[in-house]
């Protein structure tokens, strides 16, 4: 046994050298095996791309299909009399005497000319075909244009939802009375409008340049879109200063020590962090102790900086141990001292890489909706912020809130919103690719 | 080697002459560590005025390192430590006084891989003259481009093209802008630090007929694998081995009739 084993091994060891000839053939017939090891590799890579490009196709159709819609509304066009005594009674224009006029009175005469409702009844269930967003409409046709007092102008009003949801086909009129929310009086009136002309299906003015609001056909972005804007602001005015020094002084600067390397773990570990700890952080600091007020674009965009710094950090370090250290003894061996090191050569041989990290730092930051409803951007905020201290909500927040309202036209206005939420970071990611691109071009 | 130890007490194994009459740079019982590691053992060397002497010796004998003392390089490097006295005209340049930026300017240096900025070859060459305000205006500044583009024997190659990227140059002419960007801020001595070792033969020549023509006006110091390279640009030369200074003396003695036994050795090509 023994002898075999060493006889064994014998042959082995005379085995280790094989002679050119039989190399040669051994490495030729493990040529077809390795081949196809290669091309099942490239195979699997293809098809893993495949499907991830399937996949996204398929979630832009969908969003695209759903949300397209959304951008659409149904109008109905009325004459409306502009009688200046009846809108504006003090005459001077002003909030109040707008309010104080009598607008929506005018809007329902015209509508009742043309469907001609009987009885409380009847003219109650009419009155709420057009939206009540019509006394407004008309307070803003005057305040653009005095002109139009005395005149009697065709004016579009958008229509309530439950008619928009029921011309889409949303609400069939097969359904029995009972189960529909809206009547068969209101479809017969509706049915009238229709055989006037006067209802048509257009790109909604609503969705880009209105606000938050409880009745969906009335429903836009606009505030939410600002809040973002506001929001990435702050963040970005905050994270990228602050993430950049860190990176600068982490690897140009502090010495390489305990401190250091218990610094370098935390901030490695605060990018894994779940980012409602953040929001927490923000509420118990923020709020709770400095006393800032909730809601506010300037909170929100503090703990989204909080969120990114780790990403802003980790990736601008990276970025600067990338160039070249020859570059550095260059400068240094001319007699450049650390600073000018760092801000003649560094600081822009490592940009690209820096703004790489931002943007998708800055990205993450717009989609995030957690750490924001902590702070209260989750408020029912009409308004539009104008600065960053004004109460506010950024686009998911938005359209996390549509998501979740009962009525059937909020679908489509979250959907709509998705395509701007998404349009918005292409845009910023194309700002990325266009800045990287120019800046690389300093060799 | 064991009967020469005792005659040469007091330059700690040194053999030939390494004090120069008319001396800029003073280097007096250096030692040099990484961490544990002893790099440079007790070195002591004159460096002249206006005189091109070049470092030898095996790969890892320290030459290099010795070399990046004169102009506090090895600062960079957070586990060196310098003991010893480097003085360049008496003044001592690790005294806590001496900031690094204007000895630097003094003590030019041109590495071992060309590493011109990522600029136009006007910027690389103007860099430095502008970080240390040594132009009055634009006009000054672009008579020192070109005074030191023409010193490198690179104006007549890239006077059409001053704005291009000095990255775009063949491998030599980034070495010579190099040499033209050290030399922009007047400096006093040159270290080169194997400044051929990545160029071909024609570059390689080029560089040290230019050594050879900027020893008139610099004190250089150049580093090199090359024997013969020694042999041709230099005028004195310190043999290097295992961080010690083994031999100095006028570059000819050295190479036809070198004193210590590892001296020889190593010119004829049995170590390194």
């Amino acid at each position: 046994m023994l002898c075999m084993l060493l006889k064994n091994t014998e042959n082995n060891m005379n085995k280790k050298i094989i002679n050119p000839e039989d190399a040669t053939n051994i490495v030729k017939n493990s040529i077809v095996k390795r081949r196809s090891k290669d091309s099942r590799l490239k195979l699997f890579g293809r098809a893993a791309i495949g499907l991830a490009v399937c996949f996204l196709l398929i979630l832009f159709y969908s969003i695209f299909t759903k949300g397209y819609p959304g951008f659409f509304q149904y109008y109905v066009t009325l004459d409306i009399n502009f009688d200046r005594e009846r809108i504006d009674p003090k005459g001077d224009l002003s909030d109040n005497s707008l309010f104080d006029g009598d607008a929506s009175a005018i809007v329902n005469e015209s509508l009742f000319s043309i469907i001609e409702p009987k009885g409380r009844k009847e003219k109650k269930l009419a009155k709420k075909i057009v939206s009540s967003g019509k006394d407004v409409r008309i307070a803003k046709m005057v305040k653009d244009d005095p002109g139009l007092f005395g005149t009697v102008t065709q004016v579009k009003f958008a229509l309530d939802d439950d008619i928009d949801s029921f011309l889409r086909g949303y609400i069939k009129r097969e359904t029995p009375e009972s189960e529909r929310r809206i009547n068969d009086k209101v479809i017969g009136f509706i049915d009238k409008l229709n055989e006037e002309g006067r209802i048509s299906y257009e790109f909604s003015d609503y969705i880009l340049s209105g606000s938050a609001s409880g009745n969906p056909e009335m429903a836009g972005i606009k505030g939410a879109f600002i809040g973002s804007l506001l929001t990435l602001s702050v963040c970005l005015l905050i994270a990228f200063p602050l993430g950049v020094a860190t990176a600068v002084y982490l690897e140009e600067i502090a010495k390489k020590n305990r401190i250091t390397e218990i610094i370098e773990v935390n901030i490695n570990n605060l990018a894994a962090v779940p980012s409602v700890v953040f929001g927490i952080m923000g509420l118990a600091i923020f709020i709770s102790i400095f006393g800032m007020p909730r809601s506010i674009p300037l909170v929100g965009g503090m703990v989204l900086a909080l969120m990114t710094l780790p990403t802003i950090i980790i990736s601008s370090r990276a970025a600067i141990r990338a160039v070249p250290p020859s570059v550095r003894d260059a400068a240094y061996g001319i007699g450049a001292s650390k600073l000018q090191v760092i801000f003649h050569h560094v600081i822009p041989l490592a940009m690209p890489g820096m703004l790489t990290g931002t943007i998708i730092g800055m990205a993450q930051a717009l989609g995030e909706t957690a750490p924001l409803l902590m702070i209260g951007m989750v408020a029912f905020i009409v308004d539009i912020p104008n600065s960053v201290v004004d109460p506010g909500t950024v686009l998911p927040v938005q359209i996390f809130m549509w998501a979740d309202f009962a009525e059937r036209m909020f679908i489509q206005k979250t959907s709509a919103a998705i395509i701007v939420l998404l349009g918005f970071l292409i845009a910023m990611n194309a700002l990325a690719v266009y800045l990287r691109k120019k800046l690389e071009r300093r060799w | 080697m064991n009967s020469k130890k005792n005659d040469l007490k007091s330059l700690e194994l040194t053999v030939g002459d390494v004090f120069s009459k008319n001396a800029r740079l003073k280097a007096r019982n250096v030692n040099v560590f990484y961490g544990e590691n002893k790099a440079i053992d007790n070195v002591t060397i004159d460096i002249g005025n206006k005189e091109v002497i070049s470092f030898i010796g095996p790969s890892g004998c320290g030459k290099s390192t010795f070399l990046r003392c004169f102009n506090r390089m090895n600062d960079t490097i957070d586990s060196c430590v310098i003991q010893g006295e480097i003085t360049i005209d008496e003044e001592n340049i690790y005294d806590k006084k001496i900031d690094v930026v204007p000895l630097r300017a003094r003590i030019g240096m041109v590495f071992q891989k060309p590493n011109p900025f990522p600029k136009s070859i006007y910027d690389n060459v103007a860099y430095g003259p502008r970080i240390h305000g040594l132009s009055e205006n634009k006009e000054h500044l672009d008579n020192i481009v070109e005074e030191s583009l023409k010193r490198a024997g690179l104006w007549q190659e890239v006077s059409d093209r001053l704005s291009s990227p000095g990255t775009g140059l063949s491998g030599g002419q980034q070495q010579r802008l190099c040499i033209a960007r050290a030399i922009a801020v007047s400096p006093e001595v040159i270290l080169m630090d194997e400044p051929c070792s990545a160029l071909d033969p024609i570059a390689t020549a080029k560089i040290e007929e230019l050594i050879h023509e900027l020893g008139n006006e610099y004190s250089i110091v150049i580093v090199t694998h090359s024997m013969q390279q020694a042999a041709r640009v230099s005028k004195r030369t310190a043999y290097f081995h295992l961080g010690k200074l083994i031999e100095v003396g006028k570059t000819k003695e050295i190479f036809t009739r070198p004193k210590h036994n590892q001296t020889e050795a190593y010119i004829s090509g049995k170590i390194g």
